[in-house]
């Protein structure tokens, strides 16, 4: 009994690496641009076809496959912050309106995908061995996810502190208008980010493809688990983005080995409204007065 | 007049059949705009879709229970569920977007219920409603003519009390906490009362309109039943026609459904997908360029130019 739940902690913390990365997204994005990007699931489903595509279809090497998605990313990234984006921005619409007009997205991304490629589940079909240390089974592939996830972290964390484009788009997603008076320009800070933000939905996809098989639906469970992820970290904190992906993790694959998936989903939605409810600013933000 | 005399000018059984779908979806999506128009914009009525049709469903099929009375049973469960969810939101001064994530994933939470006791409710797989031939007590009936005028009554019904809530004090208190809360509720304005009152309305009619709609499929089924997926659908045909308008949300739904229809007719089954692919982006554009929606912009428009 006690080897099961420690799997399942393992697991959980393996996991959280990549949901962090998936907070760190929609955070950076949050954070820059002001907006709550509900398509995000989504676009890393895209990913995940375009990986499947050019593995299955196209008989390239998966390490390749993973190489060449992740620029179309960062390109459809720069799409949508062109086309949908930067209307909203210009017609200034409030933060539901916001919010509905990227609900929106998601059905045309999603149909899109049921088109393109079917309602069949799609996987790479890659077998990784298992590795067995003192009766914890860890998937290689979780293993690869985890590590890369942290990598990738660390280098946004000092791309975002250590360079000057990094330091650009902190002080926009500070103050945007004193930032514009030191001369750097919102609307090319929020292409950047939107970039660098669909750059990571490919990274994301790249890691979770030898891990899950995809089809047409699978990009709405993982925008509400980066959603429940960011609201109990505090929307745009980043740091307790990275807290509350390992707390989600292992709640949930705790919650899954005591009950069921459903229940594990039911806790970790409970626990998004309730901080919503409670300490909207997240479990780490600081109290901002009204 | 023409929608009651369609039935007998029509013979075909697959028109009175989507106008069927329409009325009861036209209903449903009518019910949600009581909220919407306020400002209160729910993500998540598929929570009370599923409530009602599950409670009155389950009733049905274990105990006979006439689905007149677990439709009120049901109503009355999704009022509950909306006490509880509304009552914690207006509390603790939760409005626009964070309102529509709560409600979003309080839709979830009921999907995941209905799928994780699968051994009561069918889980993923749903469950059909017994049959008993035609039966007024059980709201069921081969013919589809009856359901075709039952939910014409209905949502003429729901138009009934949007008028009603029109003329009421409610409406007056509802639009100015939409547009200022803190200036309402300086001015004296129980906001928390109003808000709650219009959010048990509105939750009650939804679990209604979906055991209308579980009689008439005879099957009931969590992913259309509640989850993202049907809350979204809802809220965005009423936004697609105007959710500000009297008849906007009814125009939306009969304009969604028959878009679907004509591509799933026309096109048949390799593109069940596009037809929502051209609803999703028309969804963007209008929610960018015409908040008021088509009725709605219709509307205004028609309105300027008989002011000049």
């Amino acid at each position: 009994m006690f080897e099961l739940y420690a799997n399942a902690i393992v697991n959980g913390i393996l996991l959280g690496g990549v949901f962090a990365l998936l907070a760190f997204g929609m955070n950076l994005i949050f954070g820059v641009v002001k907006i709550i990007h509900l398509a995000y699931g989504q676009c890393v489903m895209l990913g995940m076809y375009m990986v499947y595509t050019l593995v299955v279809q196209l008989k390239l090497p998966v390490f390749l496959a993973c190489l060449l998605t992740l620029p179309v990313m960062g390109l459809i990234g720069i799409i949508l912050q062109w086309l949908v984006i930067n209307p909203l921005l210009k017609a200034k619409a409030n933060p539901l309106t916001q919010l509905l007009a990227l609900a929106g997205l998601t059905i045309v991304v999603e149909n899109m995908a049921q088109v393109i490629w079917g309602a069949d589940l799609r996987g790479v079909n890659i077998q990784l061995p298992l590795i067995s240390i003192a009766n914890i089974f860890l998937r290689t592939s979780n293993l690869i996810a985890f590590g890369g996830a942290l990598l990738t972290l660390l280098g946004l964390y000092l791309f975002l502190n250590r360079t000057y484009l990094g330091l650009a788009i902190r002080s926009i997603a500070q103050d945007v208008e004193s930032a514009q008076l030191m001369g750097i320009n919102p609307k090319i800070i929020y292409y950047i980010t939107m970039a660098m933000g669909g750059l990571l939905t490919g990274v994301i996809a790249a890691f979770f493809s030898p891990i899950y098989a995809v089809h047409p639906h699978f990009g709405g469970s993982f925008t509400m688990m980066a959603f429940i992820i960011v609201v109990l970290g505090g929307i745009g904190n980043l740091l307790g983005g990275f807290i509350g992906a390992f707390v989600i993790g292992v709640v949930t694959s705790l919650a899954a080995v005591l009950t069921s998936t459903e229940i594990a989903d039911i806790v970790a939605l409970v626990i998004f409204i309730a901080v919503i409810l409670v300490r909207p600013q997240g479990l780490l933000g600081i109290r901002v007065s009204k | 007049m023409g929608v009651i005399a369609f039935p007998h000018l029509v013979s075909s059984p697959y028109l009175i059949h989507i106008g069927t779908l329409i009325f009861i979806w036209a209903f449903i999506t009518t019910s949600w705009s009581y909220m919407g128009r306020f400002g209160l914009v729910s993500l998540g009525h598929g929570a009370f879709l599923g409530v009602g049709a599950y409670t009155s469903g389950l009733l049905f099929n274990s105990f006979g229970l006439s689905p007149w009375i677990g439709m009120l049973l049901g109503g009355l469960a999704a009022v509950l569920l909306a006490i509880i969810i509304g009552y914690a939101c207006f509390r603790f001064g939760v409005i626009g977007d964070y309102f529509a994530l709560v409600t979003l994933a309080l839709g979830e939470v009921v999907s995941k219920t209905i799928i994780a006791f699968r051994d009561v409710t069918g889980g993923s797989l749903g469950f059909t409603l017994k049959s008993k031939g035609t039966s007024f007590w059980y709201l069921q009936s081969e013919e589809k003519i009856h359901f075709y005028y039952a939910s014409l009554a209905f949502l003429i019904l729901a138009l009934l009390i949007w008028r009603w809530i029109d003329r009421s004090k409610m409406q007056k208190a509802l639009r100015a906490i939409g547009e200022d809360e803190i200036a309402a509720s300086t001015l004296g304005v129980p906001i928390i009362r109003y808000k709650m009152v219009i959010t048990m309305i509105s939750a009650f009619m939804t679990a209604i309109g979906a055991v209308l709609y579980a009689q008439y499929i005879t099957y009931l089924n969590p992913h259309t039943l509640s989850g993202v997926a049907p809350s979204l659908e809802i809220a965005f045909k009423a936004i697609l026609g105007g959710m500000f308008s009297l008849w906007g949300p009814a125009v939306g739904t009969a304009l969604t459904v028959s878009l679907e229809e004509y591509f799933r007719v026309v096109y048949g089954g390799t593109f069940v997908g596009f037809s929502q692919i051209i609803y999703g982006l028309a969804l963007v554009l209008l929610i960018i360029f015409l908040p008021k929606g088509i009725y709605g912009s219709l509307e205004a428009f028609f309105k300027r130019a008989k002011d000049h």
